[in-house]
């Protein structure tokens, strides 16, 4: 099995990657992901990508959310 | 009475639960100091008032309406809480959860939507939540009420909830600075539970740290938590204290979550996948927003609400005017009366009554996008171009219910996180050509473009949509350099909205304009009418010699560059200020008419095309409305934004106006 870590974006639509660092995002949003239970270690699968470079849609926990496609390359996962 | 707070994360069923436990609104106003909608209800069974908060994911708040719910925790004192979680996000939840019960209230925990939970294979044992937390766990499913009648009777005697005696260990250097912080908080009287006021201290919490501040030098207990971070950061245990609070809850909430739910069955959501790949297609997405959007207007205007606005104006025009004269002839009236009540109150205020039904029509409509969750698909999709407009996504909503009434769609720009985008939004929601602009469009397309109506109204809508989207760059260029918008939100499943919840949004939000009519609308008509009844030379003079046709042509002549400068026209912009609704009133009254066809043809004979083009460019663009002024100064607390927002408005009007009518004229246009 290799594991390699790349920014959330460069997932397929549909595939599942773990979280290993969110840096360098704006506080009020870091937060608000927190808040959702969007952290470190956490399961997260790219849903699909928005129309004319829109959010991303995510799912992580359960929940459905979408954020922009600037502020998830902030988001680095671990894909097996 | 005692009251009951409700508390519970963002979509989770707390309106639906708020409208099975209370028979009746008692109370909708606003918190002190915010203009947040405060939902107070009488609980069915008697034991007192059931009070809705904001929904909100922690106790930290990122927008105003989160805000709220700390302030009013904090400042008051509710007897119990209900805390209502999503049984099929149980995790997220959690953690709103233990930061009330820290607050130490008695709580209920309503674990709703059970049945969608069990649906997509999740199984929550309440027993074992129960006996984790220590309060009473009631399984719920609030859209069809099923569970709502143990609530109530558990709530039957508020003071029987056992009390809360859960507490988590935030290991030895927390603790400590905790119960430091807490000592020092004792001298302090009037505060809720002192180890929570300490760890929302500890966490930041701007709210708390504000009423602390006003109460107490806070330097001191800063330090304390200060020195706790660094103790923390040596021994490597986090980066900072808030961080820290936050790991030690989430993983409490973990065990807890591990034991109390069985999802080996879980599966995802079927219904919400399938719509979703077609409802946010990455090319489909937005076309099928577009003919929805369609499809809203015509249903609003022509298919169902127009024809209903024509039989309330048959009615209003015909039958009701009929048996008030007739009324008005048996009990021998004077003069007087019988004009102030037929051509001020009927002719004033039945011009507008008649497009309540367009209004709700256009509110239900919205207000099912919304509940079906619908509507965060739109912000999702719109997001990018309202970032290049230097917007985000969120605005878009509230826009769209700037067609309804601006002053509700202010108030729902409440929900985006960002104080400057939401300044923004309020800033421009005046240009979005709200229901009460469209009679007048409707009125002159009538006259003038009778072949052409739906795209002349239709263009009056683009040309506010078009202006808003080139202030709104030009403002956030200038007016607000450095700040940078943000964009998140949460895609609730989708689901059929139930009757009862949508009848009461869509009359909350319609009642507004209601009770305009029968107010600002009412007097403005009547006002207007005595002005054109009384002159100078006394009661009952010639309409070309009242004090009306003084006023209009003292500010005729500003508007002669812009093609209607007689004093009919001007003199309707006045009070097309109080409330749009009255231009068209004004007119009635003005013109004399008793009926549409008299209004129109009237004004056929005063206007031309052109300035019948640039009249209503002139009142999509002018100053908002009284009611419009008075939420934008409520909204962003200051007299000067409130006058920016007016002034604004007006030159952009006259600018706009010069050049369609003056350009026209160099075309050869009449």
């Amino acid at each position: 099995m290799v594991l390699t870590s790349c920014s959330l974006l460069r997932l397929q639509p549909g595939t599942t990657g773990s979280i290993q660092k969110i840096e360098g995002m704006n506080p009020i949003l870091r937060r608000r992901l927190a808040d959702l239970g969007v952290s470190e270690g956490v399961m997260i699968r790219l849903k699909g990508k928005g129309p004319f470079m829109g959010p991303i849609t995510l799912e992580c926990n359960g929940q459905l959310f979408a954020i922009r496609r600037k502020e998830a390359s902030m988001i680095e996962v671990k894909v097996s | 009475m005692s009251s009951i707070a409700l508390v519970g994360n963002p979509n989770t069923g707390k309106t639906s639960l708020f409208n099975t436990l209370t028979s009746s609104y008692e109370y909708v106003g606003n918190w002190a100091g915010v203009t947040v909608e405060k939902k107070i209800g009488s609980l069915k069974n008697g034991a007192g008032k059931l009070i809705d908060l904001p929904g909100i994911y922690s106790l930290h708040p990122l927008s105003r309406d989160e805000g709220v719910a700390a302030q009013y925790l904090i400042e008051e004192t509710p007897e119990a809480l209900i805390n209502i979680v999503d049984a099929s996000q149980l995790e997220r939840n959690l953690l709103l959860t233990l930061q009330l019960l820290e607050y130490g209230k008695p709580t209920i925990l309503g674990l709703n939507m059970t049945d969608v939970a069990k649906a997509r294979g999740i199984q929550v044992n309440p027993d074992i939540l129960n006996e984790r937390l220590g309060i009473p766990v009631l399984p719920l499913i609030a859209r069809t009420g099923k569970g709502t009648s143990q609530v109530l009777s558990v709530l039957e005697q508020p003071s029987h909830i056992p009390p809360v005696t859960f507490q988590l260990n935030y290991g030895d250097i927390a603790e400590q600075a905790i119960a430091s912080i807490v000592a020092q908080l004792q001298k302090i009287s009037g505060l809720p539970n002192l180890r929570w006021v300490a760890l929302q201290l500890m966490e930041q919490n701007p709210v708390i740290l504000e009423l602390l501040k006003k109460r107490t030098d806070i330097s001191g207990l800063l330090l304390i938590a200060d020195a706790a971070q660094t103790r923390l950061q040596q021994e490597k245990l986090a980066l900072t204290l808030p961080q820290w609070i936050r790991s030690v809850r989430m993983d409490y909430i973990r065990m807890v979550c591990a034991d109390a739910i069985d999802s080996t069955l879980q599966k995802p959501h079927n219904l919400t996948e399938r719509l979703d790949s077609i409802l946010t297609h990455r090319f489909l997405g937005l076309p099928l927003f577009i003919v929805f959007m369609y499809a809203m207007f015509k249903t609003t205007f022509d298919w169902i609400g127009g024809p209903l606005s024509d039989l309330l104006d048959g009615f209003i025009g015909g039958p009701l005017s009929d048996w008030t004269n007739s009324l008005l002839g048996t009990i021998g009236a004077s003069e007087f009366t019988h004009a102030l009540i037929v051509d001020g109150l009927i002719g004033g205020v039945g011009g507008v009554l008649v497009f309540v039904p367009q209004i709700f029509i256009l509110f239900l409509m919205i207000s099912f996008l919304e509940d079906s969750g619908y509507m965060a698909r739109v912000c999702l999709l719109m997001d990018s171009t309202m970032e290049r407009m230097g917007l985000n996504g969120k605005a878009f909503i509230p826009f769209i219910i700037g067609f309804g009434c601006n002053v509700p769609a202010i108030m729902a720009a409440r929900s985006i996180e960002q104080p400057k985008d939401r300044l923004l939004t309020t800033l421009l929601m005046p240009l979005m050509s709200c229901s009460a602009r469209l009679p007048v469009y409707l009125l002159f397309a009538a006259v003038f473009f009778p072949a052409q109506q739906a795209t002349a109204v239709l263009s009056m809508y683009v040309m506010g949509v078009v202006f808003a989207l080139i202030l709104c760059k030009f403002f956030s260029k200038h007016l607000f350099k450095n700040e940078t918008s943000i964009f998140i939100i949460e895609l609730p499943p989708y689901r059929m909205p139930q009757f009862k919840t949508l009848s009461r949004s869509t009359w909350e939000k319609g009642k507004g304009f209601l009770r305009k009519a029968g107010t600002i609308i009412l007097a403005g008509s009547v006002l207007i009418w005595l002005m054109s009844y009384a002159g100078p030379g006394g009661l009952n003079v010639d309409m070309d010699h009242s004090f009306l046709a003084k006023f209009g042509g003292f500010i005729a002549p500003l508007l002669q560059p812009l093609g209607f400068g007689t004093w009919q026209a001007g003199s309707t912009l006045v009070p097309g200020f109080l409330a749009k609704e009255v231009v068209v009133s004004t007119m009635n009254i003005i013109y004399h008419a008793p009926d549409a066809a008299g209004l129109e043809g009237q004004i056929a004979s005063v206007f031309t095309p052109l300035s019948s083009i640039s009249f209503m460019a002139f009142i999509l663009l002018y100053i908002p409305c009284l009611a419009t002024v008075g939420v934008i100064k409520k909204e962003t607390a200051s007299w000067k934004w409130t006058f920016f927002s007016m002034g604004y408005s007006l030159v952009l009007a006259y600018a706009v106006s010069l050049v369609i009518y003056q350009g026209g004229r160099l075309l050869g246009w009449s």
